[in-house]
């Protein structure tokens, strides 16, 4: 295969930005959500109820 | 405009999320195999061609994520609801991305094939130039001092800064370009071998996929942002999490009144710890509202 080093780094590329902002809105949930239970007392998922 | 936030509502569900997910993780390794291994190289670039199958999606995912980021901007402009100002913030991130990648994926193509890594040639420059106005986007939601304010001038920008997408698209037709023309979306029907086409569909499909997942989780994190950035003063009051000592009665619910009861005022501002019963030593009152 002829050029498969841009090939092989483009998919690459692509594939590794995908997978990273996936992780980072992970953290960033994680982020946040222990914030919010931190503040307000609830767990996760918590709902009010009817 | 109500229907379109509603079906950006159902797909941020969990199971949507889910669905999309692995529909996407599907689609990708659909195309990383058939885009490498199934279909023929082409007769005049060779193997580098194949860069074809990710290079054109993820630029038509930028596009796509700024259109909604226009829809979304006017969105708020014209009914002043956060919740559009939210997409479009998740939208111009997710579309930053997407940009920059183009940018890199089409460098990448055009060191063997034009034998530079980048020209000032109007496609490239006017994407550059698209690249600039959504990150410039984004420094200016860092930068306003309100919500209110942060959406409104975010929103602007938003509408602006969309002009650009359509002198991208039409630069190689209105300037003479290294870039080549369009091969799908054009008049008539597409120059293209129809195994390349197929596999182009596919990725055309799983990146739009790609995009709405990741639409999916960065709203729900604006969300849950947005909740943890409100005063905490105008957060539900916490609830007390550890054990109540031994020997402390527990209170009595508010319709029988106690002498202890009675002396307890009745409206506590929401997040700040009520006092403690007269009997409750003060380190145990201040750690049961933490």
């Amino acid at each position: 295969m002829r050029d498969a080093g841009y090939v092989a780094a483009g998919y690459t590329l692509t594939l590794a930005t995908l997978a990273g902002y996936r992780w980072h809105l992970a953290v960033r949930t994680r982020r946040a959500r222990r914030y919010v239970t931190a503040v307000t007392g609830r767990a996760r998922g918590w709902r009010r109820r009817p | 405009m109500r229907h379109l936030y509603r079906a950006l509502t159902v797909l941020g569900s969990y199971r949507a999320q889910r669905v999309m997910g692995v529909a996407t993780l599907a689609g990708l390794a659909a195309t990383v195999v058939i885009g490498l291994f199934v279909v023929p190289p082409d007769a005049t670039q060779g193997d580098v061609q194949r860069l074809m199958y990710i290079h054109v999606p993820v630029a038509w995912v930028t596009f796509l994520a700024f259109g909604v980021v226009f829809i979304a901007s006017a969105g708020y402009l014209k009914t002043g609801r956060i919740q559009w100002d939210r997409v479009a913030a998740a939208s111009a991130e997710i579309g930053v991305q997407f940009c920059a990648l183009t940018i890199v994926l089409g460098s990448l193509w055009g060191r063997p094939v034009w034998g530079t890594w980048w020209t000032w040639d109007p496609r490239l420059t006017t994407t550059a130039v698209l690249l600039l106005i959504y990150v410039g986007y984004l420094s200016l939601r860092k930068v306003a001092d309100s919500p209110a304010r942060r959406a409104k001038w975010a929103a602007v920008v938003g509408v602006i800064g969309f002009i650009d997408v359509p002198i991208v698209h039409e630069s190689v037709v209105w300037w003479r370009s290294l870039h080549q023309q369009a091969t799908v979306l054009r008049l008539g029907a597409p120059t293209i071998a129809g195994s390349m086409l197929a596999t182009l569909l596919l990725a055309f499909v799983t990146f739009t996929l790609a995009y709405g997942y990741l639409m999916a989780v960065r709203l729900r994190v604006g969300r849950l942002e947005d909740r943890s950035t409100v005063p905490v003063s105008s957060l539900p009051a916490p609830r007390a999490r550890r054990p109540r000592p031994v020997g402390i009665p527990a209170p009595a619910p508010a319709d029988i009144p106690t002498s202890a009861s009675a002396e307890m005022p009745t409206s506590v501002p929401a997040g700040q710890p009520g006092p403690a019963p007269a009997d409750m030593p003060a380190s145990v009152a201040s750690d049961s509202h933490a």
